[in-house]
């Protein structure tokens, strides 16, 4: 009798230490960006930065906090599909978050899905990303059909621009976002060329450019040294139309590289800083003690990664459940720092509006 | 016409910065022998240091390049301890030093990113518009390939009237002879990548303003060195000079009727068809 009464003590003091190193267990999610360039730094420091400001309220699940594993994706389909593999199979992770790019995205989709997983992404633009077929696939950055029809509004209804020219890098988001302005403005494109997503020097691609006589050059590249790099070169031969980054990619590294060439320079964004409200505000006060400079579009990407699949979990009461984290991701109306948020059938979030940007003095501001 | 011309001065400008990357290459595997895989980083290096003095320590331009020479050199000197002397004396020496540069550039790269990151950082060279009757230069690339071309000048005299320059050459032809006639053949070799380091680490400096400083842009630029270095021969001072500014103009007049990225694939075609033509490239044995 007295060796069962030890036994069912001991049973007990057993069950309330598992539980207790239950309760602590931190909730892992997974991150994939490629961290190594800019663009995949400044997404993963606002998911740092969702991760923190969870953590600091409590974290979630009765008090776990969110752990983040990170991985580079190295804007390579190979390297997306090894990161994917190696959280949902050797981290035991049920979440990825992040990416940039569409063509990882596309890699990595069926990986989650076959491992029954979530992905929550960032930044991939293409349309169908979120036509997979798979439910539990998420993307939060407006696509470029989404913005194709707002800018392009804007562009044919404000700016009215007789001659355009569109400079795009060589992959599918710059391809398609060709396409597209060739749709748009038809034999009003009188220039257009692709480049290197690796290329360096654009002084032939200037003067060529200059040469066309556009009223409006229009520019497709991820990469602030790329984008820099054609408005600088622009301004060297003397060539100064108005220039618009399609939208995305401006944000206020551009006139850090581009220095005065980037004034002017106009775009549409999902987020701009200078949104007022309690949460933005939050936002971007922390991120700039974090890392001293205002957050971009990259930043509250991977900043709403984090934090929309943290509280998902966090109503859904489950982590292992993942379809019922997807339905609570889909069935609520998300507060976000760049307003309020839903997620429609296929997963892709539907945004208040596109807000209108320019480089004024040196930064990124609402141009309306 | 006007165009022809802006794009030839683009060209020969754009070339100039190949033939500065692809010097130190070229001159590494005609004295050592070796292909150094870390020569883009040593570039990338030469752009960090000049980046890094006129931004953070308020220094003009001019004393950072000179910065970015002596310590890119160092680097250099020290990675030739490190990687490629001990490894290029043993068997097989020659192939495993691809290796072990690739290793050590990899760390430079990481290095790079771990302690600056990966955001571009721009960097202000000479300001100002050239203009050469309808050809506008930016007064930056007017120097860039002014300093090219002083700097070429200045290795062909060091090549040809001095005792290190001879001693470099008679290496250059054969160890063996070299020691025969009492050269400290190690010695030469070891100042041979010094200089090819501090070569890039100018090139890095001069291109920084125009191209804008980031981590990786020593992988694009070794690449291209690579390919002026084969076309101009492997060893060969004025074949990558020759190479360097042909492709570059080639390059930039090819993109007004084929477009910036087809122009841009052709300078690989070139390569290939080099490779199957003359493989041993263009100049081959100028050094000597």
């Amino acid at each position: 009798m007295k060796t069962y009464k030890k036994l069912v003590a001991g049973a007990l003091l057993a069950s309330a230490l598992v539980s207790q190193a239950v309760a602590q267990e931190a909730v892992k999610l997974g991150v994939i960006f490629p961290t190594r360039t800019i663009i995949g730094e400044q997404a993963g420091h606002g998911a740092e930065l969702a991760a923190k400001q969870i953590n600091d309220a409590g974290g979630i699940l009765d008090g776990r906090m969110v752990e983040l594993i990170v991985y580079d994706s190295n804007f390579s389909a190979v390297d997306g599909v090894s990161a994917a593999q190696r959280l949902l199979t050797q981290d035991g992770v049920k979440y990825i978050l992040g990416e940039i790019s569409s063509t990882v995205a596309f890699a990595v989709i069926p990986v989650v899905e076959s491992e029954e997983a979530l992905a929550m992404l960032a930044m991939p633009k293409h349309p169908d990303v979120t036509n997979s077929g798979y439910e539990n696939v998420f993307r939060l950055n407006s696509t470029s059909q989404i913005d194709a029809a707002s800018f392009g509004k804007y562009l044919t209804e404000t700016v009215k621009p007789e001659k355009v020219a569109v400079l795009v890098q060589n992959d599918d988001i710059g391809l398609t976002s060709l396409e597209q302005m060739k749709q748009l403005f038809g034999e009003k494109v009188v220039f257009s060329d692709i480049f290197d997503v690796k290329q360096a020097d654009f002084s032939a691609l200037a003067t060529n450019v200059r040469a066309s006589g556009a009223d409006l050059v229009c520019v497709t590249a991820a990469n602030p040294e790329q984008s820099g790099g054609v408005f600088r070169s622009m301004a060297d031969v003397g060539y100064s139309p108005k220039r618009c980054l399609l939208p995305g990619y401006l944000n206020n590294d551009l006139p850090d590289v581009a220095g005065a060439a980037a004034e002017g320079v106009f775009s549409q964004d999902v987020y701009i800083d200078t949104i007022d409200s309690e949460l933005n505000n939050t936002f971007v006060k922390e991120y700039l003690a974090a890392q001293g400079k205002v957050p971009g579009k990259p930043e509250v990407l991977g900043f709403e990664t984090v934090w929309i699949v943290a509280k998902a979990i966090d109503a859904a009461g489950s982590y292992d459940d993942v379809s019922k984290v997807a339905k609570v991701i889909r069935d609520t109306q998300w507060e976000s720092p760049r307003g309020k948020l839903r997620f429609n059938e296929i997963g892709q979030a539907l945004t208040e509006k596109l807000y209108n940007t320019v480089v004024k003095d040196g930064r990124v501001v609402r141009a309306d | 016409m006007e165009l022809l011309l802006q794009q030839i001065a683009n060209g020969l400008s754009l070339g100039m910065a190949y033939a500065l990357v692809a010097l130190g290459l070229t001159l590494v595997f005609g004295v050592l022998h070796v292909v150094n895989f870390a020569h883009g980083e040593f570039y990338m290096l030469g752009a960090l240091v000049t980046v890094l003095v006129v931004k953070s320590l308020g220094l003009p331009y001019i004393v950072a390049l000179l910065i970015a020479i002596v310590l890119v050199s160092a680097v250099a000197w020290v990675m030739d301890i490190v990687a490629v002397s001990p490894v290029a004396r043993k068997p097989g020496g020659d192939q495993i030093v691809l290796v072990s540069t690739y290793a050590a550039g990899l760390i430079i790269v990481e290095t790079v990113l771990a302690a600056i990151g990966p955001t571009p950082i721009a960097v202000s060279g000479f300001s100002g518009i050239v203009h050469f009757g309808s050809v506008v230069l930016t007064m930056h690339r007017v120097f860039m390939f002014a300093a090219g071309i002083v700097m070429i000048c200045g290795l062909y005299m060091l090549f040809t009237r001095t005792n290190f320059g001879r001693s470099l050459r008679a290496v250059a032809q054969s160890d063996y002879a070299a020691k025969v006639v009492g050269i400290d053949v190690e010695r030469i070799k070891t100042l041979t990548f010094v200089l090819a380091g501090g070569i890039a680490g100018l090139a890095g400096g001069l291109i920084a303003p125009i191209i804008t400083f980031n981590a990786t842009m020593g992988l694009h630029a070794g690449i291209h060195a690579f390919v002026v270095v084969v076309i101009g021969s492997m060893g060969s001072i004025p074949g990558a000079v020759v190479c360097g500014l042909s492709l570059g103009m080639i390059e930039s007049v090819l993109s007004i009727f084929l477009g910036q990225h087809v122009a841009a694939t052709l300078i690989y075609s070139l390569l290939l068809v080099t490779l199957f033509v003359r493989p041993q490239g263009l100049f081959q044995g100028a050094l000597r």
